[in-house]
């Protein structure tokens, strides 16, 4: 896997977004299992960085992944 | 005075979503960070997206114990024994993760966000390039909502140009924000 790649999936691993499952249950995203241990690390580094520019930019401090849950529970229009 | 989250446990009770949704701003950083030594065993992003909903489903019954933030301790037990399921589902694990382990018994405390480095981050993110601003803009306003490929396409990029801008982005933020002496891969530690 070349630099560029592992970048491209630790990026991705980094959204809130992730598939669901047949009952509703929240998946991993698929970029998350391409990587190697070095790239699931640098993904959680990523990941809790970029939530927290995210709550830092957000009117209630919620980041995407608390937005994302809110949308499941109903509250995000 | 320490901050106890449990002080809108009646609310919760009720079922009231902003009172979560303020229990949720407060809670997350913490709970992440205590899912950190499953992070190359498990996607700590989709285990910790479903304990948050399986906590707001009990929060209704949900009785404080008199310590403070018992909610919170138990968000954290139900992350942990999340991620050891998925571990075991997976069977990726290479060590044994069990109730003893210092992830589940370490305690937790919540984070009240800091006004000055929230008016720092405002700051540094009003100074990206218009490319990578809007990238990271998108990610935030679909709140997990949509995947990178249809937000790239909603701005007109490739998937490829799309992460690499939101990249740039996170770059730039902690450049800009290091200058202002705020580094950004220790503050969310």
């Amino acid at each position: 896997m070349t630099a560029e790649e592992r970048a491209r999936l630790v990026e991705q691993a980094a959204s809130a977004w992730r598939p669901r499952d047949r009952d509703g249950a929240v998946r991993a995203h698929p970029a998350w299992y391409d990587l190697d241990d070095t790239g699931r690390r640098e993904a959680f580094e990523a990941t809790a960085e970029i939530r927290w520019i995210e709550a830092s930019l957000d009117h209630e401090g919620l980041s995407s992944t608390a937005r994302a849950v809110l949308a499941q529970i109903g509250r995000e229009r | 005075m320490a901050l106890d989250l449990d002080e809108i446990a009646a609310a919760l009770a009720l079922g009231d979503p902003d009172a979560f949704a303020w229990w949720l701003a407060r809670a997350e950083p913490a709970l992440r960070r205590s899912l950190a030594t499953f992070a190359t065993h498990i996607d700590v992003e989709a285990v910790l997206q479903e304990s948050l909903l399986r906590v707001w489903q009990v929060a209704a019954r949900y009785q404080p114990d008199g310590k403070p933030n018992g909610l919170l301790r138990l968000a954290k037990r139900i992350g942990h024994n999340l991620a050891i399921d998925a571990v075991r589902r997976d069977r990726t694990g290479v060590r044994d993760f069990d109730d003893a382990d210092d992830a589940n018994t370490a305690s937790i405390e919540p984070v009240e966000p800091d006004p000055l480095l929230r008016q720092a981050v405002e700051r540094c993110h009003a100074e990206l390039p218009d490319r990578p601003r809007a990238a990271l803009e998108a990610r935030v306003a679909s709140g997990g909502a949509s995947p990178d490929r249809a937000l790239a396409e909603a701005l007109g990029m490739r998937l490829n140009t799309f992460l690499q801008n939101v990249t740039r982005a996170r770059q730039l933020l902690a450049a800009c924000l290091e200058r202002r002496g705020i580094r950004l891969d220790e503050v969310w530690r």
